[in-house]
């Protein structure tokens, strides 16, 4: 279990820190396709920020933000978008994952429609990082008991 | 009869100089009311904007507005494209990152004009710098000196400063002090090592403390430097 910090200046830096760390983290990601970095290393950098919010300010507050169901739908959300665009270039007649065929959808040249096809699919990707990232590092924080288990134990302890 | 005369002029001086003094003092006075008085008047306002529903979503509303064009600042940093696709995808991502973190950036924040901050702590950023230099000439010639005379003292105090973000300010502003490092603070108590005890009494007099009470604006004691603007008043006045 982790257990909340008593430091002031890390809670207090963190604090400040978080918001920028979540920009920079979309920042890369958005910035994937023409640039170092993409879906991957900015989906780790969000769920690096939530995980610094669960360390500085303990579980319980971190839960009023990013709780395991969320991060379990999210997960599966960004898979969905992923899974989503490499899906309709295969309905569309080419290959899959090949944006080319895209652009009769986006009504854009074939290599514009690569650039935004490839941006798509690394904000899935982000998506899916940030949220397994975060579920993972819960469920060693938890030891893997859910709250609703927590409370079955404690009733058979009591 | 002179000796009268001397007596009263005597007694008259005497009447004069305990009247400025009275004088002096009620200024004193008054202006230490004046800041506890500005201060309780802050508070509740700002219990009053807690209370009503409406005042506490226009506050959120305020520091999204906020949060969003410093996010915004700093994509346009961090990107430096100007087209509209990146400019769009910018807003979008800072609109995000302000909806989800806004109460992060702006918790725990004091009523106070941000414009009067700003000038003291253009006004401060001199002496900070001027006292870094010296104290980095200090530890050169502490470290170059053969007989490398340092006396390595763990030192304690209590502060006077009272919201988290100043004691953040004051510890970094140790810590960033060649010389001196903040290792702890605990319920308002400072642990400070520092290299000899040159550097620890420049610490204990509470100097750096003052500036940044008078930076961030925390207006519970008379601080060094508002008796300073006091006595300059003063003396305009006389």
């Amino acid at each position: 279990m982790t257990r909340v910090t008593d430091d002031i200046i890390i809670r207090a830096v963190a604090r400040i820190l978080i918001p920028f760390i979540q920009l920079y983290a979309l920042y890369v990601i958005m910035h994937g396709h023409h640039s170092p970095g993409g879906g991957f290393q900015g989906g780790v950098i969000m769920g690096a920020s939530f995980i610094l919010y669960l360390l500085t300010h303990g579980l319980e507050e971190a839960k009023t933000r990013m709780s395991e169901i969320r991060a379990g739908v999210f997960s599966s959300f960004g898979l969905l978008v992923y899974s989503g665009i490499g899906l309709l270039c295969l309905i569309l007649g080419s290959n899959y994952l090949d944006y080319g065929k895209l652009s009769t959808v986006l009504k854009v040249i074939p290599a514009q429609a690569r650039s935004l096809g490839i941006l798509g699919v690394e904000i899935g990707v982000g998506i899916a990082v940030m949220a397994v990232m975060f579920s993972i590092f819960f469920d060693i924080s938890t030891g893997g008991i859910l709250p609703e288990d927590e409370e079955d134990l404690g009733a058979r302890d009591g | 009869m002179e000796v009268t005369v001397l007596v009263q002029a005597t007694d008259k001086a005497f009447e004069i100089l305990e009247k400025a003094r009275n004088e002096a003092r009620e200024l004193l006075y008054s202006s230490a009311k004046l800041t506890s008085e500005t201060k309780s008047l802050a508070e509740r306002r700002q219990a009053r904007a807690f209370l009503s529903g409406a005042q506490q979503s226009k506050l959120a509303l305020r520091n999204f507005t906020i949060a969003f064009f410093v996010l915004f600042a700093f994509w346009i940093l961090l990107s430096a494209r100007f087209d509209y696709f990146h400019l769009t995808l910018g807003i979008i991502c800072s609109m995000l990152v302000a909806y989800m973190s806004h109460d992060l950036l702006f918790s725990n924040i004091r009523l106070g004009d941000v414009r009067i901050k700003a000038r003291r702590f253009f006004a401060a950023a001199p002496w900070f710098l001027g006292q870094i230099f010296s104290a980095n000439l200090h530890v050169a010639y502490l470290a170059l000196s053969p007989k490398m005379p340092v006396d390595p003292q763990i030192i304690r105090f209590k502060t006077k400063l009272e919201s988290d973000i100043s004691w953040v300010a004051l510890a970094n502003s140790i810590t960033l002090t060649p010389g001196t490092i903040t290792v702890d603070i605990r319920e308002g108590e400072f642990f400070v090592h520092a290299l000899d005890r040159k550097v620890a009494y420049e610490l204990s007099t509470g100097q750096m403390e003052d500036k940044i009470a008078h930076v961030l604006m925390e207006a519970d004691h008379v601080y060094i430097q508002d008796v300073l603007d006091v006595s300059r008043i003063f003396g305009a006045l006389k």
